[in-house]
């Protein structure tokens, strides 16, 4: 009993709320680029880059903020700038990643990976030249708490409505967005044609480069958000590897949700509820070490179909060459 | 020149042109620095290269490096992605430390192997997993590799800090296994040099693993070139199909290549442990298995390759050093420099492949007179 209250009980599920953002804004990032038939594994690295520029673009604008006539001003528009600069940093770094995936056809997997190595020297070297150590950014102040107006008045669930990030329901409103643009937009058929069959969308007069391009850079927009909101509004700072692989995890929270933004959000749930799980104490007496492993084994099981076989894009990967249709 | 010459020719300057622009890139974040690149950059090679002890600590950087540039390069000849060497050599070199302290009063001949084997066994089991998984359920060996990565990173951890602890460091801040016996200990290189008239400083760490990873090295590229494994492995890296039809079985080269690539994982931390510093302790170097990766894409996956690809990565390692201390400018940017590096080398590569391929379909034209449909209807 004493387990299962300690399984199940509001301040968890709270926490896995906050938790299943980053990996949410990922995994939804990584269904526009997989659609588009880009796989994009320097996912990670794009999140780092937006943990980084969250975080350092909201101190500075705090301190800008801090002069002696303009205080109280608006306490959100450093977070707001810290928000929107990491996801401008997503888009420029994973513009690297379309340069090299699509214009140049090298090999995705080699690229990306090239992107996460690329990623972890420049957070280092961008910290010591703005704050001068290697591994962490001053601490700083997000968004104000905010809480769900009818809900906060229920005593069982105030844990979960109240003091709650407005980057929560920005995400879901992001993943319904993501639904209808994919299901029901110009763009979005575009984008999932030229991720299962870039020649014949090529033959109607689509322009595979270009979609493949917004695919890769939209990605980028919503990791970097994705890191932004963990250096922001989770950490309240930056700290080097604070990703913990959740790029790599919201790859498979894609997979696991058959490449819908729908599907997207029950597997980022599932993982932000084992990410919380490994950040609590729960008494089963197995030593901590394994418990804060439970999101990585949990990926593994989702990944080996142990719960559901999914089908990718059938040109995903596959860079696209107009001559040799 | 010849077609063949220029081609050779056009391999060799492919990654010479990558460093190079790795090198204008870090030379503008050096000037933005507000250093001259050109002195950084004297610097670093004065220090890396006109130094005994230097080219003595270069080799030492670059023998783990051997070991994993190769065993992702076996993986990546297979096409199958082991991102987890660095979970592999964390495994493996635990096991090999196990062997090391635990099991005493063994002759080194019968130790020093031992260690030495139980450390590929640990990093082939840990590769065994995501490969076992990919080819009976289909799960993507690149994410499922990171997440074994992330696991063994807890496991060592755990059998670290609560299991085989040094009991006589207990209420000290320093968390390390015991001391290994003297018979799992690898011999140092020095001496050897010394009697050759090489001025190896005593303190050199540089041992016999870097003799045994060229070796490796050289046996690796020896098989797959010339045994009928080798060409098994070349037939399914140049098409799958044609080699399955052959009657290759393509799972089972995966399943072999990935194996090799975990047991050879293994070792990638025992220069290290068992010929630097005799016991396995928390602050033990992490990050090989990810260089391991950018050291294999430089060599392009040829095991003979690795060898200057290993040796450039602990040259820029150990310039870093250099710039860091007699220039002030922050190793990270040479970080940086390896990132580009690598970035450049697969577009050069890729250029390089569809430069061979359009000379290939010239010469299929000019040959039969035609287009190279004709060339192949007379052909066959």
């Amino acid at each position: 009993m004493d387990l299962l209250a300690s399984l199940v009980n509001m301040a968890l599920l709270a926490s896995a709320v906050r938790l299943t953002v980053p990996i949410l804004l990922t995994a939804l990032g990584a269904v526009y680029t997989e659609r588009g038939g880009v796989f994009n594994i320097g996912l990670e690295g794009t999140m780092i880059m937006g943990t980084f520029f969250g975080a350092a673009v909201t101190h500075l604008v705090t301190q800008a903020f801090q002069g002696p006539e303009a205080s109280a001003a608006a306490p959100a528009i450093a977070p707001v700038t810290g928000m929107l600069a990491a996801m401008v940093a997503g888009v420029l770094f994973s513009s690297i990643h379309a340069v090299m995936a699509v214009t140049f056809r090298v090999d995705q997997l080699i690229s990306g990976v090239a992107l996460n190595l690329l990623a972890v020297g420049l957070a280092r070297f961008l910290n010591i030249l703005f704050f001068g150590v290697a591994t962490q950014s001053p601490g700083i102040r997000g968004f104000g708490p905010w809480s769900i107006p009818l809900l906060r008045e229920v005593p069982a669930l105030a844990p979960v409505a109240t003091g709650i990030s407005p980057m929560i329901p920005i995400a879901l409103g992001l993943v319904v967005l993501g639904q209808w643009i994919l299901l029901r937009t110009v763009f979005g058929l575009r984008l999932r044609a030229v991720g299962e069959n870039p020649h014949a969308a090529d033959t109607l007069g689509v322009n595979v480069v270009r979609l493949r391009y917004a695919g890769v850079l939209i990605s980028g927009a919503l990791a970097g958000l994705a890191g932004g909101y963990l250096s922001i509004e989770q950490g309240r700072g930056y700290l080097e590897g604070m990703t913990q692989g959740r790029g790599f995890i919201a790859l498979a929270a894609m997979i696991f949700g058959n490449w819908w933004p729908l599907g997207a959000l029950g597997a980022s749930a599932l993982f932000g509820y084992f990410d919380a799980l490994s950040l609590r104490v729960v008494y089963t007496g197995v030593p901590y070490q394994f418990i804060t492993v439970l999101p990585h084994l949990a990926t593994i099981l989702v990944l080996a179909g142990f719960v559901r076989r999914a089908t990718p894009p059938a040109a995903d990967g596959i860079p696209f060459t107009k001559e040799e249709g | 020149m010849s077609a063949r010459v220029r081609l050779g020719l056009l391999q060799v300057f492919a990654p010479l042109i990558a460093i190079l622009v790795g090198a204008l890139v870090a030379a503008g974040i050096i000037l933005a620095l507000g250093q001259n690149p050109l002195e950084v950059y004297a610097i670093m090679v004065r220090f890396s290269l006109m130094r005994i002890d230097s080219l003595a600590a270069i080799w030492f950087k670059a023998t783990p490096l051997l070991f994993s540039g190769l065993a992702v390069a076996l993986s990546f000849r297979a096409s199958v992605w082991n991102i987890g060497v660095e979970g592999q050599y964390y495994v493996g070199a635990f096991a090999a430390a196990w062997v090391g302290f635990s099991i005493g009063g063994l002759p080194a001949a019968v130790h020093l192997p031992l260690a030495v084997l139980a450390g590929a066994a640990a990093g082939a089991l840990w590769a065994f997993v995501p490969i076992a998984l990919k080819l009976r359920r289909g799960a993507h060996e690149v994410i499922t590799t990171i997440m074994m990565n992330y696991i063994a990173g807890a496991l060592v951890l755990y059998l670290l800090a609560d299991v085989f602890r040094d009991p006589t460091q207990a209420g000290t801040p320093r968390v390390r296994t015991p001391l290994f016996h003297d018979s799992a200990r690898m011999p140092l290189l020095g001496p050897l040099l010394q009697r050759l008239g090489l001025e190896i400083p005593e303190h050199s760490a540089l041992n016999w693993f870097l003799v045994v990873g060229v070796v490796m090295c050289a046996g690796a590229a020896y098989v797959l070139a010339r045994s009928r494994f080798g060409y098994e492995v070349r037939a399914v890296a140049l098409n799958p199909g044609a080699a399955e039809a052959a009657g290759i079985s393509l799972d089972r080269v995966r399943f072999v290549m990935f194996m090799t690539a975990g047991a050879v994982a293994g070792l990638v931390g025992l220069s290290d442990i068992l010929g630097f510093f005799g016991y396995f302790d928390i602050d033990f170097p992490k990050g090989l298995g990810f260089a391991g990766i950018s050291v294999a894409l430089l060599a392009r996956n040829h095991p003979l390759g690795i060898i200057p690809a290993a040796w450039l990565f602990g040259f820029l390692d150990r310039g870093a050093q250099g710039v860091q201390v007699f220039a002030g400018v922050p190793r990270e940017v040479i970080t940086i420099l390896q990132a580009v590096i690598i970035l450049a080398i697969v577009v050069a590569y890729e250029l390089l492949t569809r430069y061979v391929r359009v000379q290939r379909k010239r010469e299929a034209e000019r040959a039969s007179g035609g287009s190279p449909i004709a060339a192949v209807a007379e052909g066959g």
